[in-house]
Order: C-alpha cells, then sequence, then structure tokens
C-alpha cells in the first residue's frame, strides 16, 4: 500500500545490507586503482543529477527519486559497463513521471545533452535521437524491478516538526514541505513534535539532502536519516546546542539566563535571538521516538564520514542546499548553514595542506571512469573472441610499454 | 591500439555491453505465458487471455501497453504516465478486492502486465442481466457486489490512492466470485501531491460517472469524486443501465474544457437542482453561472429507487453517495459501515453465491484473429551481437533492439494485419460489446 512503508517495495525489496553493496561494486573494483574512487563517484553523480534536476525545475523530492532510482540501478549493475550519463537521464525523465512532474522525452533529450556536453563534463555522444533514451528508460525500469514508488525522509521531517506546507520559510533553500501533508507515522511510537528554529530545521533539511550522495538511501528507511538527521542539526545548530547543554544542566542554567521577570512579548526579542525559547526537552524527545538510539548513532556516524570524504571532493559547486559547509566550516558558518549562504564554499583550502589527503575534482573521476570502462572493454571484447583475459591484458600491458 | 577503438565504441554505442548482458537474460513473454486469445482493446492498451507455462499453468489477463502517439505519427516516447501510474501503484498494492499484478515485463518497446485473471466485469454482469436474463440482479448480489467494491475503495483510499475512473467496466469479478478493482490507469497517489490535481490531467472519470464538482470546473477534488462514482455504478447495476446517460460536450479546439450541460441535465433530473443548502461551495464553482442558467428540477431519487432498489436502506445508502457538497458524500469508510450491509440478506463473499448455475454470467469470450499479433516479429537475439558483430567502427548501433522495432512499426502496423505489434489505431472492438458500448464509455483525456 503506497503510503504504508513497512508494506512497501521500498521497505521489503529495496533496503539492502553493506555486504550487497559490496558485492555490487566487486567488477568495478577490479577496474579501479582505489576503491575510494568509487565512493566519490557516489557523490558526483548525485551531483549530476541535483544539478540536472534543477535545469529541469525538479523539486527535491523528484531529484531525490532520480538519485534513488540511480542507486539502485548500480546495486544491480557496474560502472565500468553502463554509461552513467546516459542512466541519469534515463533516471531523471523516469523519476519526473513517477512522481507527477513528467518531462517531455524531447526536453528531457534537450537538456541532458546540453548540460553534459558542457563542462566539467565534456559528454559530446549523449544521443540526440529519443529513442535511445527511451530504449534506456525501459532497461532502467526493468532493473527497478517496476518498483517506482519511492519514500524519502522529507515527509518524517516534516510531521516530527509540524511544519505546514510552508511558503514563507523555504523559498530559498528549495522545497521545504511543498505541497506535502504530514499522515500517520509509521513507525515509532509517539507522535511528539519537536519544536525546532527554523533555522535549525533548515539544517536537518540539508543533511537530509546531503545524504543522497551516498548508499544511505539504500541501507537505511527514510524516517531514521530523518531523525538522524534532526539529531544532528539539534546538536549542530548553535542556539539549538545551547539550548539542549542548559537543559543538561537545568538545574543551575535556568536562573542564570532567564531575565528578571518581564513580560513575555519582550524577552522574546532579547534572548538568544530567536523567537519563543522553547522548553523542549531534546533528549526526552528522541528517547520518546522510540526507535534505536545506537542505529541512529551509527547512522551519524556515517553522514560524518560522507562529509569527510566530501571535504576533499573539490568541484566549485552552486548547490545552496546542502549542510556541508556546517561540518567542517568555522563556526561563524554554522549559524548561517542551509540557506542560500550555505557553506558549499567553504574553506577546503583553508585546511592544512599537509594534512589534506589527496582528493577528487570531477574532471579526474570522469577520467577514472573513461578508464575503466575502456579497460572493461577490452577485457570484454578479448573474452568474446575466446583469447583468455589475463594473459591478454599483459599482453597488451607489455606491448604498450614497449 | 585499444584505446581507440574502445574509445570509439564507448562513445558511439555507450551501453553495448549493458544491453547485450540485459538481452541475454531476458526472458520473452512467448517463453514464459501462450496467448489463448484477445479480450479488449481499452484506451491503452490490449488485454489477452494468457495461461502460464509454470506448472500451475495458471491463468492470466495479460495487458499491453500502446505506445504513446502525437498527433498521427508514432514516436516512441517512452513509457507513458499512464502506464507508469498503473505499474507504480500496482507494485505497491495487495489486497483481496484489488486486482493483482503478477509481473510487469518489459519487451520490444511493448510493455506486458501480468494480472490475475478475472472471468467477469460489472458490465458484463449488467449486459447478462439486461440482455439475456431480462431480470433485474437480486439485492443480496447487488449488496455483495458494492459491498466488496466499497471495500476495496476503502484500502485504495486509505493508500491515498484516488481511482478516478471507476465504472462497470473497469470493476472485475473473479470466477470464484470477488470483486477486483482494475484498470489504475488514472489513478493517482495524492497523499503528497506535488502539482495540484487539476494540473496533471485536465478531465477525469468517463462522463456518466464523473461527480458534479468535477463537472462544474472545481480545480481541486478529493476521494469524493470515486464516492460518486460508486453510486452511479450502485444505481447502474439496480437499474441495468447508466443513471446518468449525458452526452458528453467535446473539447474545443483551444482545448479548453466545455461546460458538461447535458450530464448536468441528467443528474439534475433524478437529483434535483443544487442549492446552496445542499452545497454551500457551490456558488464558488468556476460553472456556476453557466449551471444557473439550466432549467431547474425537484429531487426525485426515491421515486427512483422505489422500484429498482426496493430497499429503504439501500435508498438512504445511494442517497448519501450522491450527495452534492462532497464534503457531505459518505466516504467508502462510512458507506462500507452503511446499516444496508447489515440488514438481511447480508453480504456474501462468493458474489455469485445466491445465483442458480443457469443464472450465471458466462464466460468472457476471446477472439483469435487478434491473438497472434500480440508478440509482433520475433525480435533477432541480441545475445548475438556481440559476438557475431566485430567491434570497432561505426556498425556497432546498427543491430540492437530499437531499430529492429522501429522497423516493424513503421512497416507492420497495419491494424488487424498479423504483425499489429505496436498497433496503435484502435483496431479491432473487444469481443463484448455491451450494449452501451459507445464513445462516452472512453476515457476523454488531454494534457
Ligand atoms: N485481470 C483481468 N482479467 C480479465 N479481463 C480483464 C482484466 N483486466 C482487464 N480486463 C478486460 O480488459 C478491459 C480493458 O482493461 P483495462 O480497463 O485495464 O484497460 P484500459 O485500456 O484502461 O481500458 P479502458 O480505457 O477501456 O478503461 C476491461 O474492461 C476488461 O474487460
Ligand atoms: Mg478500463
Amino acid at each position: 500500500m503506497a503510503t504504508d512503508f513497512w508494506a512497501s517495495s521500498h521497505y521489503k525489496r529495496w533496503i539492502v545490507d553493506r555486504g550487497t553493496l559490496k558485492e555490487s561494486r566487486s567488477d568495478d573494483l577490479q577496474y579501479v586503482d582505489d576503491p575510494e574512487y568509487l565512493d566519490f563517484f557516489a557523490i558526483f553523480f548525485a551531483n549530476v543529477i541535483t544539478k540536472l534536476g534543477k535545469k529541469l525545475n525538479f523539486r527535491q523530492r523528484v531529484i531525490a527519486t532520480a538519485i534513488v532510482f540511480f542507486r539502485r540501478f548500480y546495486i544491480k549493475n557496474s560502472y565500468c559497463e553502463t554509461d552513467p550519463f546516459i542512466v541519469i537521464a534515463a533516471c531523471c525523465y523516469v523519476a519526473g513521471k513517477a512522481e507527477e512532474s513528467p518531462v517531455h522525452i524531447k526536453n528531457m533529450v534537450a537538456e541532458a545533452r546540453l548540460f553534459f556536453s558542457q563542462q566539467p563534463y565534456g559528454v559530446k555522444y549523449f544521443p540526440s535521437d529519443n529513442s535511445k533514451l527511451a530504449e534506456m528508460e525501459f532497461y532502467l525500469v526493468a532493473d527497478l524491478e517496476c518498483d517506482l514508488t519511492v519514500f524519502h525522509p522529507y515527509r518524517t521531517l516534516l510531521s516530527i516538526c509540524k511544519k505546514e506546507s510552508s511558503n514563507d520559510l523555504q523559498t530559498e533553500a528549495g522545497e521545504v514541505g511543498v505541497g506535502v501533508d504530514d499522515g500517520p507515522r509509521y513507525w515509532g511510537s509517539g507522535d511528539g513534535q519537536l519544536e525546532l528554529p527554523d533555522d535549525a530545521f533548515q539544517l536537518a533539511w540539508s543533511i537530509v539532502n546531503d545524504t543522497y550522495r551516498s548508499d544511505l538511501c539504500l541501507l537505511y528507511p527514510p524516517h531514521l536519516l530523518a531523525i538522524t538527521a534532526l539529531y544532528l542539526a539539534v546538536v549542530l545548530h548553535g542556539p539549538t546546542r545551547e539550548l539542549l547543554q542548559q537543559q543538561s544542566h537545568s538545574v543551575e542554567a535556568t536562573p542564570v539566563h532567564s531575565s528578571p521577570r518581564r513580560s513575555s512579548r519582550q524577552s522574546s526579542s532579547t534572548s538568544l535571538g530567536h523567537a519563543k525559547k522553547p522548553s523542549q526537552d531534546f533528549v526526552a524527545f528522541f528517547a520518546d521516538l522510540n526507535i534505536s538510539m545506537p542505529l541512529v548513532a551509527t547512522i551519524a556516524q556515517e553522514i560524518i564520514s560522507l562529509y569527510t570524504l566530501w571535504e576533499r571532493y573539490l568541484e566549485d559547486s552552486d548547490l545552496v542546499d546542502s549542510a556541508r559547509g556546517t561540518f567542517y566550516g568555522h563556526a561563524s558558518a554554522q549559524t548561517q548553514s542551509g540557506g542560500s549562504h550555505s557553506g558549499v564554499s567553504t574553506p577546503v583550502e583553508s585546511l592544512d595542506d599537509a594534512q589534506k589527503p589527496h582528493g577528487a575534482t570531477p574532471t579526474f573521476l570522469l577520467q577514472v571512469l573513461t578508464r575503466m570502462r575502456e579497460n572493461k572493454l577490452s577485457d570484454m571484447a578479448h573474452a568474446s573472441s575466446g583469447r583468455p583475459v589475463a594473459v591478454n591484458k599483459m599482453l597488451e600491458r607489455t606491448q604498450a610499454a614497449g | 591500439m585499444h584505446e581507440e577503438w574502445s574509445h570509439t565504441l564507448l562513445q558511439s554505442d555507450p551501453m553495448r555491453f549493458y544491453r547485450a548482458k540485459r538481452d541475454r537474460l531476458h526472458q520473452a513473454v512467448t517463453s514464459k505465458y501462450t496467448i489463448l486469445g484477445f479480450i479488449s482493446s481499452g484506451t491503452y492498451g490490449r488485454v489477452y487471455k494468457a495461461q502460464s507455462l509454470e506448472p500451475d499453468g495458471q491463468i492470466h489477463a495479460i495487458k499491453k501497453f500502446k505506445p504513446d502517439k502525437e498527433g498521427d505519427v508514432v514516436t516512441y516516447t517512452g513509457i507513458s504516465q499512464s502506464a507508469i501510474r498503473e505499474i507504480a501503484l500496482n507494485r505497491e498494492m495487495s489486497h483481496e478486492n484489488v486486482v493483482a499484478l503478477k509481473e510487469v515485463i518489459l519487451e520490444d518497446k511493448s510493455i506486458y502486465m501480468v494480472f490475475e485473471y478475472a472471468e467477469h466485469d460489472f458490465l458484463q454482469v449488467i449486459h447478462h442481466y439486461s440482455q439475456t436474463l431480462r431480470i433485474q440482479i437480486a439485492s443480496q448480489v447487488l449488496k455483495s457486489l458494492i459491498y466488496q467494491l466499497l471495500n476495496g475503495l476503502v484500502y485504495l483510499h486509505s493508500a491515498h490512492i484516488l481511482h478516478r475512473d471507476l465504472k462497470p467496466a473497469n470493476i472485475l469479478i473473479t470466477a470464484s466470485g470477488v470483486v477486483k478493482i482494475g484498470d489504475l490507469g488514472l489513478a493517482r497517489l495524492i497523499y503528497q501531491p506535488l502539482q495540484p490535481l487539476f494540473a496533471g490531467d485536465k478531465v477525469v472519470v468517463t462522463i456518466w460517472y464523473r461527480a458534479p464538482e468535477l463537472l462544474l470546473g472545481a480545480k481541486h477534488y478529493n476521494k469524493a469524486v470515486d464516492c460518486w462514482a460508486i453510486g452511479c455504478v450502485f444505481a447502474e447495476l439496480a437499474s441495468l443501465r447508466p443513471i446518468f446517460k449525458g452526452d458528453e460536450a467535446k473539447l474545443d479546439s483551444k482545448k479548453n474544457v466545455p461546460f458538461q450541460r447535458d450530464q448536468l441535465l441528467k443528474i439534475f433530473e433524478v437529483l434535483g437542482t443544487p442549492t446552496e443548502k445542499d452545497w454551500s461551495g457551490l456558488k464558488d464553482m468556476p460553472e456556476y453561472q453557466n449551471m444557473k442558467r439550466l432549467d431547474t428540477y425537484p429531487n426525485r431519487l426515491a421515486e427512483w429507487c422505489q422500484t429498482r432498489i426496493r430497499s429503504q436502506q439501500g435508498y438512504d445508502l445511494i442517497r448519501q453517495l450522491f450527495a452534492y457538497d462532497p464534503d457531505k458524500r459518505l466516504t467508502a469508510k462510512e458507506a462500507l459501515a452503511h446499516k444496508w450491509f447489515q440488514e438481511d440478506l447480508r453480504p456474501t463473499r462468493n458474489v455469485f453465491f445466491p445465483v442458480s448455475a443457469h443464472h450465471l454470467p458466462p464466460q468472457r469470450r476471446i477472439t483469435q484473429d487478434e491473438a497472434p499479433s500480440m508478440m509482433g516479429m520475433p525480435a533477432p537475439t541480441q545475445a548475438q551481437t556481440l559476438s557475431q558483430v566485430p567491434l570497432g567502427h561505426g556498425q556497432a548501433q546498427g543491430q540492437h533492439l530499437s531499430q529492429q522495432s522501429q522497423l516493424n512499426l513503421s512497416q507492420q502496423s497495419k491494424p488487424g494485419s498479423t504483425a499489429s505489434f505496436g498497433s496503435v489505431s484502435g483496431g479491432a472492438v473487444g469481443s463484448f460489446s455491451g450494449g452501451q458500448g459507445g464513445s462516452a464509455r472512453k476515457k476523454p483525456r488531454i494534457g
């Protein structure tokens, strides 16, 4: 049933374990020098999809669905055997239809061709013929086993924070809650609400956006990703963190901070800079959700590792709705995160060069990909001509060297 | 050396290996099913009766989608929105009163959806009673049909799915007498609409079953449109003819949605002209001014029901399903809890339980003339291309699926020809064209 996550194709067929993911990369691993490049691919291609999606005026959820389709596709296929750009176009094309935001095939082809032909991609071969995309769509839908209904963390985020389909809040940072009504929860027990200042909520939203740059959407149910994002936002959002700290020493802290009794109206304009002080006990809130907190901690770790990796990924990006800056920017960047000022441009270069490990750029990753595919191709060709692959490979390398 | 040709190939046919692998693994429809015959041709596709080649030999209905076409030219534009919807929703659903999708096979530019087979449908039952038996449907049978229909609709609605095309032809019944809601081609998930419903499909629901808010041009509508349609189906089962059999006003050349004068009149003749007392939002309807110009009628529903439904509770149920105000209309859940279903004789799990054997509707007729054409011309096995075509140069592009099928499309798609793969021109009429077949049963679709 389309709104019951536990009965959904998403839950039943598309939450996989690490072992399965590793298995799915085994072919690629034979053709890549450093396994880490494959993690960079995850960031790189999610960025490509996000940017193409924006060109198509897709809403955040449509982009997220396209990325999930892409990830599911690569559970079953390898990069070295496919052309990710055609796959991306097909993912966007199908996601548009699956999310009731269809794009005409002609526009899809035109946009994709134009976008991919630009730097840094420089893909000149993207077919102008509609039928090529239509053909890929067919294979894609078959590989997706026709499971086209995808759940996302956004809904949980909204229902926990009870944000209405707000117009005021989000225009800049994307999509918060456009047309999303908060339905019944399909997880946990309580139906508690978390009161978060808008910018902390926006931070959580941006963290959710960022999770799509890894395989997290294949590993965990979306509501857990949402809760982890909220958890991280509470911890990382300056003013909210202060509150959290106050709560943990509430006995001493309360009298110090509360100003002598004035009218509540006045105090709201002075204190903390953020609205009426939410007197919410965050710790109790998370405990009441009745979900596994150790699991949330694990996911939080994985999100942090993603940001650590991403730090070494160099792309002058115009992605506005990422929380990336918050995780390795300076304190000053933190309060601004998520909004239009969000810190994608924040200081990778400010890192101490000595401790900065080697990173990756789109151009470099594309070279890696091409090399993988060419090597795979040559192996396949020799395999199909009946000659033993390994020998041939060696032979070729010798020839190339000589 | 190899860099050069591999580079060329990666550019000229970047998905070659993937395709080869996929085609090698593909199990053709004909390798899994025997096509027994052709059932029907609808707006979006043709439906065939088929038998599984697995040991159980189960019978299925295979719906083959027509390719989209633009104007008169078949341009292959990918999977239609309607097919995507039907597939996406069906993959998530599982309920006794919703037709089960067994699998989907994508092959040769065609989509085959394999459904559990249903021997009958409401339209056929109506036809059987009105033309062959010439008697009314027994009230217990009527009750069971509506009960199971509502039960399926409660499921859909609780999953936030609007069916939007409920009508007798789309409501199936298995040989064992279980109602199955079918044809989710217009259905939509309304849980998280990214666009107002109106933006996607300007016209929904076959005209005779279309709710007054839609006829009056409402931009926002909800589950209540399905409940209205159920009222219409209920009435049609009871009287064996459509209760509001209006003529549809066609779209004008600018594709503006016209005022559906005749259909509204047909409704008013039975239910009376709506007033603001019935429906507070009435005057805000876009077509309100047009509506006011129509003659006014009194409500005659009670009279209409007297001979046809013959139960006070039955009348009460239909009256509430026909509430003009969508907010006052009974929801599927409320309808299911209606007293009529608690009253004797109660609904039965096999809707035909009280029907004597010689009164049972006949099996679905199938025809043979269209059957062999389902698969079109056999396609060359794609697995071969890799080993046969020497690598390099341009010919890599030459052989594969899409071109091959393109050929089929352009050369062989005359309607009725044996190889009418991709025959889009309407072609054959279904074997069963119930007394009321006409164009009004077709879904008007634009946009
Ligand atoms: N599972 C099934 N078992 C038996 N017959 C079926 C089944 N599904 C559909 N049919 C028959 O095929 C007809 C058309 O199917 P369906 O309504 O799904 O297609 P459609 O193209 O959307 O048609 P339409 O536009 O006329 O509603 C049905 O009215 C019914 O007679
Ligand atoms: Mg139909």
